[in-house]
């Protein structure tokens, strides 16, 4: 099914919109990106206060308990900055494992705490694998001990979930980021997303799901992850698409304006296309949660953002010229963050390799 | 009015009755007036069953539902293959533009009845050998002749020519005026002296085109269907009346099952296709593809149900899928190898490759060209200015050629 957004989720949408545009500019963007391990950190407390934390948080735990949707349209505003923290995505993907898995008593202790903002992470990956078939990270008496790799807000989450093994089999197990963790930040070329390498040293953890459980649940999460960085993705690709239109009206060259060279006007139009299908993708993905059909249109809306995203900073900054270059123009912030967020969740090969599969029936 | 699942039951149930009669299977192999003659009795079958003219006024013989009832049909008919071809600009473009501006009621009345039962067809007599993608600069002339005009001049590419009864023309009534505004609309007996027909073949091999002549050709200024000088904006209107048409996220080619299924069944190297990353990459780009253009003509559907007007990313459908469509059949053709050199050449488009390939190009000129559809995106939905056009704002007969 595909859904038309209701008045008061465009309202919501338009809301976020607003505060990134009231708290988020170029020069404030552009000082976040050389210093490792600084992010934006007075926007995601206006966020916070603006319910982004809470969106699928139900109301016993003190959130909205809206949907994929509703956070999509708030992750549309927040790529369109795109803003300068990494939260909104992996807190949401965190609660939605903690109600999704067994342990209620995990849900009572931290499905407040997210609602209010707490920073997360999710540690899936190792080396260039996001979701490890036989993870290194091991889960033994109630402790994790190993590495994880290019967390994202690793630098400064205060719980990771993260994917482990038992023995036995995978586990999702839930910790907090105490002493026992040693972060090592990556000087990344987009820094105020936090990366970090995580090393557990005996650090408690509690286990959400394990086994096919665990793995059915990590793909899930996945998908649903995928989706709202999609939607992130989404909205750098429009406010890129937009920004080469309005620079291709204004700007002129040999007598006209350079949106009159068909090279350029072409150019912008295939834009619009990648944007429109994949924000199509991406409300078809968040309107479909919960049925059989997700996996995929997770998988589809993942491959078109990114390839939306990635084609709109190659080209928004083409149509600059040598304008979009510069530092101060600030166009490399959107493509920095198109490469970030395109290895965030499971790069492009994986995705379509998981989509592959799940379009030719092959067991997963 | 019928609830649309209530509508589309119904229509698959119908479909489905009368396809071993109709059907992709029942049209093989037929020689051409056979399978003229199939079509026109589906035509008539479909206007007895009530799904003719869906979206039509009653008083138009029409059974007075919304485009949307009309849509949905189309979407339940596609995957029939049913020979339905020969209506299509007929009762999709050229009757449309009779019934809303024929100046005899009563005539226009007969002939939307005539060619909703399939017996008579009605072509558009549009691109000429100098453009089809700038109508505007046709040069076919009409010129007045008392209360008559008289015709002279050379169309192209007239889809069902050969077949047709009538056809609606734009002609040039007067050189002297830039070129928009030197237009009129007709319509036109196809049987009347002066008017010749050559069917030519295309890249496939079948003859659904023609090159029309017309010489001398009488006609009365009763027939006159716009405006003198009204022709243009007539023409961009008819363009509009098939703005809700179902779209197909594969092209009108074959679904990407098909693709799949192909790749199961064959080897790379002594290895399974499937499992190869180039063959898999394509699947699952061209999967996300279709399912966006899938969900956007989704939400459409919903908008139009809701009683608004669907947004303007529905222009993107075809040109985004024809042209995959393409790209896929080369690459299904060249994954079988030399078992990709076989055609056969009766096979339905959306079952055959080579088909499907061999006749893409015409799908990405035909009803505007890939680069005119990125024009139209760009100028009408993203602002941005027209091209340089040294014709603008003289005379038509100044204008360099």
């Amino acid at each position: 099914m595909s859904i038309l957004l209701g008045e008061d989720q465009v309202a919501f949408g338009a809301a976020a919109g607003r505060l990134v545009a009231a708290r988020c500019d170029t020069a404030g963007l552009l000082g976040l990106l050389e210093p490792a391990g600084r992010d934006d950190r007075a926007f995601w407390a206006a966020a916070v206060a603006d319910g982004w934390s809470a969106i699928v948080v139900p109301p016993a735990y003190g959130g909205l308990g809206l949907g994929l949707v509703e956070l999509g349209q708030v992750a549309q505003a927040a790529g369109a900055a795109p803003v300068g923290m990494p939260w909104l995505a992996p807190g949401a993907i965190v609660a939605r494992a903690l109600l999704r898995g067994d342990d209620r008593a995990a849900a009572q202790a931290w499905l407040p705490r997210l609602a209010a903002g707490e920073r997360a992470a999710l540690a899936f990956a190792e080396g260039c694998e996001a979701l490890p078939g036989t993870p290194e990270v091991r889960w033994r008496q109630g402790a994790l001990r190993g590495d994880k790799h290019g967390v994202v807000g690793g630098l400064a989450a205060a719980v990771a979930l993260v994917w482990a093994g038992d023995g036995t089999g995978p586990v999702l197990a839930l910790a907090e980021l105490d002493g026992s963790v040693a972060r090592r930040g990556i000087d990344s070329f987009d820094n105020s997303r936090l990366p970090a390498d995580l090393a557990f040293g005996g650090t408690a953890a509690q286990v959400l799901a394990s086994g096919e459980a665990a793995h059915d649940l990590a793909r899930e999460l996945m998908a649903a992850w995928a989706v709202v960085l999609a939607f992130e993705q989404l909205g750098g690709a429009e406010a890129l698409l937009w920004r080469a239109r309005d620079y291709a009206v204004t700007r002129r060259a040999f007598g006209q304006p350079i949106g009159a060279f068909q090279s350029v006007k072409h150019r912008i139009a295939e834009l619009y296309g990648l944007v429109e299908i994949a924000r199509a993708n991406c409300l078809h993905a968040a309107a479909c949660d919960g049925t059989a059909e997700f996996a995929r249109a997770a998988a589809a809306a993942r491959l078109s953002a990114t390839e939306a995203y990635d084609t709109a900073a190659r080209d928004c900054v083409q149509v600059h010229g040598g304008l979009g270059t510069t530092w101060e123009g600030g166009l490399h912030l959107h493509m920095r963050r198109a490469r970030s967020l395109a290895a965030e969740c499971g790069n492009t090969l994986r995705w379509e390799d998981w989509l592959v599969d799940a379009i030719a029936g092959i067991a997963l | 009015m019928i609830a649309l699942d209530a509508w589309r039951a119904q229509a698959r149930a119908w479909l489905a009755s009368v396809a071993p009669r109709f059907g992709k299977e029942a049209a093989r192999g037929l020689a051409p007036e056979a399978h003229l003659a199939l079509g026109r009795a589906y035509q008539r079958a479909k206007f007895e069953a009530g799904f003719a003219g869906i979206n039509w006024a009653p008083e138009w013989h029409g059974q007075g539902l919304t485009p949307l009832h009309k849509v949905v049909f189309e979407e339940e008919e596609m995957p029939f293959g049913m020979p339905m071809g020969y209506f299509g600009v007929s009762l999709g473009i050229s009757v449309p533009v009779v019934m809303q501006m024929a100046q005899d009621r009563d005539w226009a009345r007969e002939r939307v009845l005539a060619a909703l039962r399939g017996d008579e067809i009605w072509c558009q007599l549009f691109s000429e050998p100098s453009g089809g993608s700038d109508l505007a600069g046709l040069r076919t002339r009409a010129e007045p002749d008392g209360n008559q005009w008289r015709l002279n001049g050379q169309k192209l590419w007239t889809t069902w020519a050969q077949h047709s009864d009538y056809g609606v023309i734009v002609a040039r009534h007067d050189p002297a005026l830039p070129k928009h505004k030197g237009l009129t609309y007709f319509w036109l007996d196809m049987h009347a002296p002066g008017v010749t027909v050559r069917p030519f073949r295309l890249a496939t091999g079948d003859a659904h085109v023609n090159e029309v002549f017309l010489d001398e050709v009488r006609i009365d200024d009763t027939q006159r269907l716009s405006p003198v000088g009204g022709g243009f904006a007539a023409a961009m209107a008819t363009l509009m009346i098939e703005r809700y048409s179902a779209a197909d996220p594969a092209g009108f080619g074959p679904p990407l099952e098909a693709f799949v299924a192909l790749a199961r069944v064959r080897t790379i190297g002594g290895r399974p296709a499937l499992d190869d990353g180039r063959i898999r990459s394509v699947i699952a780009r061209t999967y996300a593809m279709r399912s966006g253009l899938d969900a956007i003509r989704t939400r459409a559907m919903r908008m139009m149900e809701a009683g608004m007007e669907p947004g303007p990313e529905g222009a993107l459908s075809k040109l985004v899928s024809v042209r995959s469509r393409q790209r896929l059949s080369e690459l299904a053709i060249d994954l079988s190898g030399a078992l990709g050199l076989a055609w056969d050449q009766g096979a339905w488009v959306k079952d055959d490759w080579v088909q499907s390939w061999l006749s893409a190009p015409t799908m990405r000129i035909a009803g505007g060209a890939d680069e005119m559809l990125l024009n139209t995106i760009a100028e009408r939905i993203l602002g941005l200015p027209q091209d340089h056009r040294p014709d603008k704002g003289i005379a038509f007969r100044d204008v360099p050629v």
